[in-house]
């Protein structure tokens, strides 16, 4: 479809899912986009805390060729103080046709490297977690702006009124920064992602006011049917009010949450040797519950690693490392193969990276001794991009020689997020709110699409 | 469109669709002649064809409008529901059905009369003021909390709760609307020390901390004044200047001047003599001074390393560059209050840093030549007041670059610092002693709440003093003391500069501080008085300015109609609709102003009007939106309206005023909604599912969204189960078709129709014969397994005062919801294993209760896995036989077998574990089995939680709840 297609109502119908949107115009109601989308949904999968790209995907042979000596042009200003220059303890090889250099602490994800178009020229503004959150999620380190999860589902709505639109799963408890990284913030709440801790196995602790625990389904059909009764009669003399209909379908559309949520997160009904693919782990398990969300209809989930910042990697970034990405390469790896079979890979978009990355120098602890780790990095990182409308096999953009600061196709967090949009079939020049005045949108006043990325 | 989310809903087809602005919008020519900057029009009530449906001026505006539109005048509404109306309006809950019965028999007699009547009562109802001060609180965008703090900070504010009851207090008494606004921006100005009016000041000073960033806290400030003050988008100049209305960046930044010129100081509002709490700031001031003395030192010894510092200010970033700091380091707050000090002008300026600032600005790279250019630029330079001795001197040496001149400075002011107490100090040392000792000089640290000074102080300093700071806090909000935060005029005060593109590493001109341009008229002066906070005050609210006066009465107009004359009710600019009814706004505005801004005076004027008293139902064709008010736009309650009202209807509703919050979702909290502990950073997701006012901005009107989440809140949650609940039980005596009768007047105010009494019978039939029968339906069963703690007294071979352990946490039972946690400290045990309590007292016990008299063996190993600690003692007890085995295990396993042993139904044997004689690292793993026969009882298998409570809802409650769910509770007409 031409630039015909750009104007609502010329998409193909199933760009546009009928969706009953309720009299009273239910705000999730599925709304088409500005133009043919290439992804319908989206996984990010997030490394809190800050992952090295130098030890994943950002191969730098001179940091093994400088080890131990201070780099050429010294150290950019980080957090903390960081020293000499230090090689990454993990191999990189060139894999799949693409030849795309990834290391072996993911190999197994490495082994869809074709899919994968990693940007390396990424950085944001500050090296502090609060703030760079802030920026990944929300695109501004300090405002209080709505997530990219919100402004999605705000700009498409839900493809299942049953569920949530945007879920952020988070074993353990939250993430630095809580709920304000998936916040609505001037977006009515509604487009807040739903926060789920996968650690727990009980339904009714994974969503607030899932179950009822004081009547049977069968009891509360009964009371719904009353409720319709005295609602209809209610409404019946009070002429066509949308509101009083909208609430009163609110109840139905609850009703079938309960039940529809149920199914969702209920592991049991995935096939043995499926859940096995995955591995019972909890990373194994929060993945095989975002296919299941995403396969249902939800809009947006975030899988962040876990409470706090796991990939905060200051010290022994050897066996840290090793250790979060071995909790998710598995997964995530079968994840894809997963979406691919079930034929949900071409119109899904999945996003993986943290807030930042790391130097590409070692940490110093207080006595000037290094500490094995590496310190925050906001001046160069990578990310990476699979899926719906993205061009696997791909690098895009570099960091210097040893990694610290990205030179070639510099890539901001706007860059990013005006890219995401561009996928899920949004301009993110046209995707506005007005609040206190002004127009927002995701991007500010910034963000240009990354072409080189799209397939 | 009818409804607030239809309208902010009307932007994404806008924002999708078409409209892309042009690269520079900029406000028209004649942009501040727009209406709402205007001085405001008399205007006359125009005359209207139907004078007797008027009850007052506003319905001549209404009705005129409506006649215009060929709509003719709606009816009045029925008695009972404009009690309700007016009783949900004004005081945020519902009348009584007995109130609503004498107010028709007034009625009855005369209209007028009874609904005068009514306003009066109700507008001094103290819960006027509860209602009323939640709609404030969202523009004032009230939190408890202040957002993401690091861990060291406490993260409550100890003033939030004082505001919020200032505000209610200060609506109740009618405070006038000038001054209510005055106290807020600038009650330190206004009020003696210790006033409780101070308290009002939580206006400025609870927003978000934006992780200390200065210019982002200051923007907040301006944006949450003026928009709510004046219904101005003020902010949106701060990178530019504003696209749509006429406020350029200058006048952005002469606001800015005026916060960046205010530091916030906290205080109390009342006496305290508890001890705890004055030792508490008694750690703190010690340890302040001690840590402040020490910086202040550094900084006085290391002016060559800040003077250097100037020279490379790219690797200083502005705040939100957060680096950990030592006291070795220099410290960035403290390089750029150097660079702030340095340009600005003043004899200590160049008397000493004359030669300096001569020598920095120069071009010439160090090296051959560097020494003359310098030595040229100084003379230059020098001011006319010549330079300091000993400067002059330390500068005689060659100087190879500008790292020379810093070092002859650092060396010169560390040789006065050294000797800054000597007797008899020629007057050359004691000028440089006084520039060291200058409060406002750079080589000192501002005065200040550790909030506004922790960026001074290295990181561990910050934490340790946080801590002591928040040990402060913790005991002020635990004794709920009354405490203001408030804005007090900084003793440095200095112009604000613009910052380019907002960006505060490009500073442009300096501007004076002073009010908005649009709305100053041609002899605009400067603000004179310290921060001018005051004269800010003054400004918005003197009576020339119709923007002020439009603002508020639009707002109260929203609040009681749904919607505002204009419907962005903070922005009034360029951008904003024509008012519905103008010259109704224009006159509304006068008679305000000529009342006194009193807004009680208000209210009763609107709520007495013919077109408030309209009927809801109907409405014409031609006002789809009802704007024109052809009938009375039906409210949906807001989520505090909804609560309280079901609360109230079951009589459980707690009228105490004020004091310290509480957390909304408790189930025992029956406090009015107001009152709930509001914390932004995990505010409960059913507040923001109910579109309840986001605390992080100014929130002038709330979107109104109609999710399932709302539903499954009220379906599935305790909270309306434990309504219906009270409400049955209210009328449990009572007849059936009495009791429905007592429902509807309780939750509705009217009786039930025939129609609804034979619904509910039916109803309550159909339930009652699908209860399950009998008790057994439900009963749980038992386990054989308890879990608690005790003593094993070994001489006497039993255990003593067992205690069950209260908590149970899905995968362990513990003492207390945090583990480690109550008396038996890590006490705890789970399927396959535990840990013991802290002291041999609180060893853990699994206790094993025979369900009948049998003869059983015991098995199981203890395993206990580490090397650190003295490991643990396992015990097994049998009823008669005491201790029947026990083994000593410390990174080892051992076999914990006995029997046969008999035990008669009701005895129990019990499985105890105990540190041994050290608590260090005594986890341990058994999950012992008793063994009769062919049956088994695992110890892990049959792990488990408490017996579930029966907590079904029983057929009339069943129904009750259905009624709390229903749309009549829901809407008002």
């Amino acid at each position: 479809m031409g630039l015909g297609a750009m104007s609502l109502g010329l998409l193909d119908a199933s760009l546009a899912p009928a969706r009953a949107a309720g009299p009273g115009g239910s705000p999730l109601a599925g709304r088409a986009p500005h133009f043919r989308p290439r992804a319908r949904r989206v996984v990010h999968f997030f490394l809190n805390g800050g992952p090295s790209h130098v030890d994943t995907f950002d191969p730098k042979p001179a940091l093994a060729r400088h080890a131990g000596r201070v780099l050429p042009a010294g150290n950019l200003r980080t957090e903390r103080k960081t020293g000499a220059a230090f090689p990454s303890p993990f191999a990189f090889r060139r894999r799949g046709q693409s030849g795309l250099e990834i290391s072996d602490a993911f190999e197994r994800t490495a082994t869809h490297a074709d899919d994968i178009a990693v940007i390396r020229s990424m950085h944001a503004q500050v090296p502090n977690h609060e703030p760079s959150l802030m920026l990944m999620n929300c695109g501004d380190n300090v405002q209080v702006r709505p997530s990219f999860g919100a402004w999605t589902l705000y700009g498409l709505g839900t493809e299942n009124a049953n569920l949530p639109g945007f879920v952020a799963l988070c074993p353990g408890g939250m993430p630095i920064k809580d709920a304000e990284n998936w916040q609505s913030a001037f977006l009515p709440g509604v487009f807040q992602g739903t926060f789920v801790d996968p650690q727990h196995r009980e339904l009714s602790k994974l969503i607030e006011h899932i179950r009822s625990p004081h009547a049977a389904t069968s009891v509360q059909r009964r009371q719904l049917d009353l409720l319709h009764e005295l609602n209809a009669a209610h409404a019946a003399a009070r002429g066509n009010d949308p509101r009083l209909e909208a609430r009163i379908e609110s109840f139905e559309l609850a009703f079938r949450m309960q039940l529809e949520a149920t199914d969702a997160f209920d592991l049991s009904r995935e096939p043995a040797h499926v859940r096995a693919a995955y591995g019972d782990t909890v990373h194994g398990r929060q993945t095989l519950i975002a296919r299941r969300l995403l396969e249902r209809g939800v809009r947006v989930v975030q899988l962040w690693h876990g409470a706090g910042q796991p990939w905060d990697h200051h010290d022994n970034i050897e066996g840290n490392l090793r250790k979060h990405a071995g909790e998710i390469d598995g997964p995530m790896a079968t994840f894809i193969a997963d979406l691919k079979q079930r034929g949900l890979f071409e119109d899904t978009l999945i996003l993986c990276g943290g807030e930042f990355g790391r130097t590409p120098t070692v940490e110093l602890g207080d006595s000037g001794k290094s500490k094995l780790g590496r310190d925050h990095n906001h001046y160069g990182f990578s990310v990476w991009l699979a899926g719906g409308g993205v061009r696997g096999g791909t690098a895009h953009g570099a960091t210097d020689e040893f990694g610290f600061k990205a030179e070639v196709h510099p890539t901001s967090v706007h860059d990013l997020h005006a890219t995401m949009l561009h996928l899920l079939g949004l301009d993110h020049e046209r995707l506005t709110f007005r609040h206190a005045g002004r127009d927002f949108r995701l991007t500010d006043v910034s963000g240009e699409v990354v072409r080189a990325v799209l397939a | 469109m009818r409804h607030r989310l239809l309208h902010s809903f009307g932007w994404i087809v806008v924002g999708l669709n078409c409209l892309r602005l042009p690269a520079a919008v900029t406000p028209p020519p004649d942009a501040d002649r727009h209406w709402s900057f205007q001085a405001l029009r008399d205007t006359k009530p125009p005359a209207v064809s139907n004078p007797g449906w008027c009850r007052n001026e506003i319905d001549r505006f209404v009705l005129s409008r409506l006649e215009a539109a060929g709509i003719p005048a709606p009816p009045a509404a029925d008695a009972r529901t404009m009690l309700r109306r007016l009783h949900l309006d004004l005081v945020g809950v519902p009348p009584t059905f007995d109130e609503v019965l004498a107010f028709q028999s007034e009625w009855a007699r005369d209209p007028d009369v009874a609904v005068g009547r009514a306003a009066d009562r109700l507008l001094s109802d103290p819960r006027h003021g509860e209602r009323w001060g939640r709609h404030w609180l969202d523009l004032a965008r009230y939190s408890d909390t202040k957002g993401y703090v690091y861990a060291r900070e406490e993260s409550r504010f100890v003033h939030a709760f004082a505001y919020r009851d200032w505000v209610v207090e200060a609506l109740n008494r009618d405070l006038p609307y000038d001054h209510f606004i005055q106290l807020q921006i600038a009650a330190d100005q206004l009020v003696p020390a210790g006033s409780p009016d101070l308290a009002a000041m939580g206006f400025l000073t609870l927003g978000r901390r934006f992780l200390g960033v200065t210019h982002d806290i200051i923007d907040d400030r301006i944006d949450v004044v003026c928009r709510t003050t004046l219904g101005l988008t003020v902010s949106c100049a701060r990178c530019h200047d504003h696209k749509y209305d006429p406020i350029p960046t200058s006048d952005y930044y002469s606001l800015y001047g005026v916060f960046a010129a205010s530091a916030d100081r906290t205080v109390p509002l009342g006496e305290c003599d508890d001890a705890e709490l004055a030792k508490r700031i008694k750690a703190y001031v010690e340890g302040h001074e001690k840590r402040r003395a020490e910086a202040e030192q550094r900084l006085a010894t290391r002016v060559g390393d800040y003077l250097r510092a100037q020279l490379s200010l790219k690797d200083y970033p502005e705040e939100g560059f957060d680096q950990i700091l030592t006291d070795a380091d220099i410290i960035p707050h403290s390089v750029r209050r150097w660079r702030d000090w340095l340009a600005r002008p003043g004899r200590v300026q160049s008397r000493l840093f004359g030669p300096w600032l001569a020598v920095a600005a120069l071009g010439v790279p160090d090296g051959e030549g560097f020494d003359a250019a310098a030595r040229e630029a100084m003379k230059a330079g020098s001011a006319s007041g010549g330079v300091h001795g000993w400067i002059t001197e330390a500068l005689k040496a060659p100087l190879r670059g500008k790292g020379d001149v810093a070092a002859a400075y650092g060396k010169v002011f560390r040789e006065a610092h050294e000797r800054r107490d000597a007797t008899n100090a020629s007057p050359e040392l004691a000028e440089l002693v006084a520039f060291l000792r200058d409060p406002l000089a750079p080589a000192r640290i501002p005065d200040g709440d550790l909030v506004t000074i922790e960026y001074y102080l290295p990181t561990s300093v910050t934490e340790e003093l946080g801590k002591l700071q928040g040990d402060i806090d913790r005991r002020r909000i635990d004794l709920g003391l009354p405490m203001a935060v408030a804005s007090t005029d900084k003793p440095d005060i200095t112009l604000p500069r613009v910052f380019r593109r907002g960006s505060p590493s490009q500073p442009g001109a300096e501007v004076p501080r002073q009010f908005l341009a649009v709305l100053s008229g041609k002899d605009r002066v400067p603000f004179t008085r310290g921060s001018g906070r005051l004269e800010l005050a003054r400004a918005i609210t003197d009576p020339s300015n119709g923007l002020a006066s439009r603002t508020i009465v639009n707002r109260v107009w929203q609040h009681h109609f749904g919607t505002g004359l204009v419907p962005t009710t903070s922005d009034l600019g360029l951008r904003a609709d024509r008012p519905s009814h103008p010259e109704l706004l224009e006159w509304l505005a006068g008679r305000f102003v000529a009342d006194g801004r009193s807004l009680k005076a208000l209210h009763r004027l609107i709520v007495c009007s013919a077109s408030y008293r309209a009927a809801g139902v109907g409405g014409h064709a031609q006002d789809p939106d009802r704007r024109l008010l052809s009938a009375f736009p039906r409210q949906r309650l807001s989520f505090e309206a909804l609560r309280d009202s079901m609360l109230a209807a079951s009589g459980e509703l707690e009228t105490r005023m004020g004091g310290k919050t509480q957390p909304l979702l408790d189930a025992a909290s029956r406090r009015r909604t107001l009152y709930a502990f509001v914390d932004r950073q995990f505010l409960p997701g059913v507040l923001r599912t109910f579109d309840f006012a986001n605390p992080d901005l100014h929130v002038p009107v709330r979107h109104e969204t109609t999710v399932p989440q709302q539903g499954l809140f009220f379906l599935n949650g305790p909270f309306a189960a434990q309504r219906a609940r009270a409400l049955a039980e209210r009328t449990r005596s009572m007849a059936p078709a009495e009791r429905v009768q007592a429902l509807h007047r309780a939750l509705f105010q009217r009786s039930a129709t025939g129609a609804e009494v034979s619904l509910a019978m039916r109803f309550v039939a159909a339930a009652e014969s699908a209860e399950p029968t009998g008790p057994s339906a439900v009963a749980w069963k038992p386990g054989a397994w308890s879990q608690g703690v005790g003593e094993v007294d070994v001489a006497a071979g039993v255990v003593r005062g067992f205690k069950p352990l209260p908590r149970f946490t899905g995968t362990a039972w513990q003492g207390a919801e945090a583990w480690p946690g109550g008396d038996s400290g890590w006490a705890r045990l789970t399927a396959e294993g535990g840990h013991p309590g802290n002291t041999r007292a609180h060893a853990v016990v699994r206790r094993w209760t025979a369900p009948a008299d049998l003869r059983v063996t015991v098995e199981g190993t203890l395993r206990h896995e580490v090397t650190e600690g003295d490991g643990v003692r396992g015990f097994v007890l049998a009823p008669r036989l005491g201790i029947v085995t026990s083994n000593t295990v410390h990174k080892a396993s051992v076999e914990m077998k006995a029997g046969p042993l008999d035990v008669r139904a009701g005895e129990w044997i019990d499985f105890v574990v105990d540190i041994r004689d050290v608590l260090n690292s005594d986890q341990f793993l058994w999950a012992p089995t008793v063994v009769a026969g062919g049956r088994r009882w695992d110890a892990g298998g049959e792990f488990g939680g408490p017996p579930p409570a029966d907590d079904r809802l029983r057929p009339w409650e069943q129904y009750a709840q259905v009624l709390l769910l229903s749309n009549e509770m829901a809407f008002a007409d």
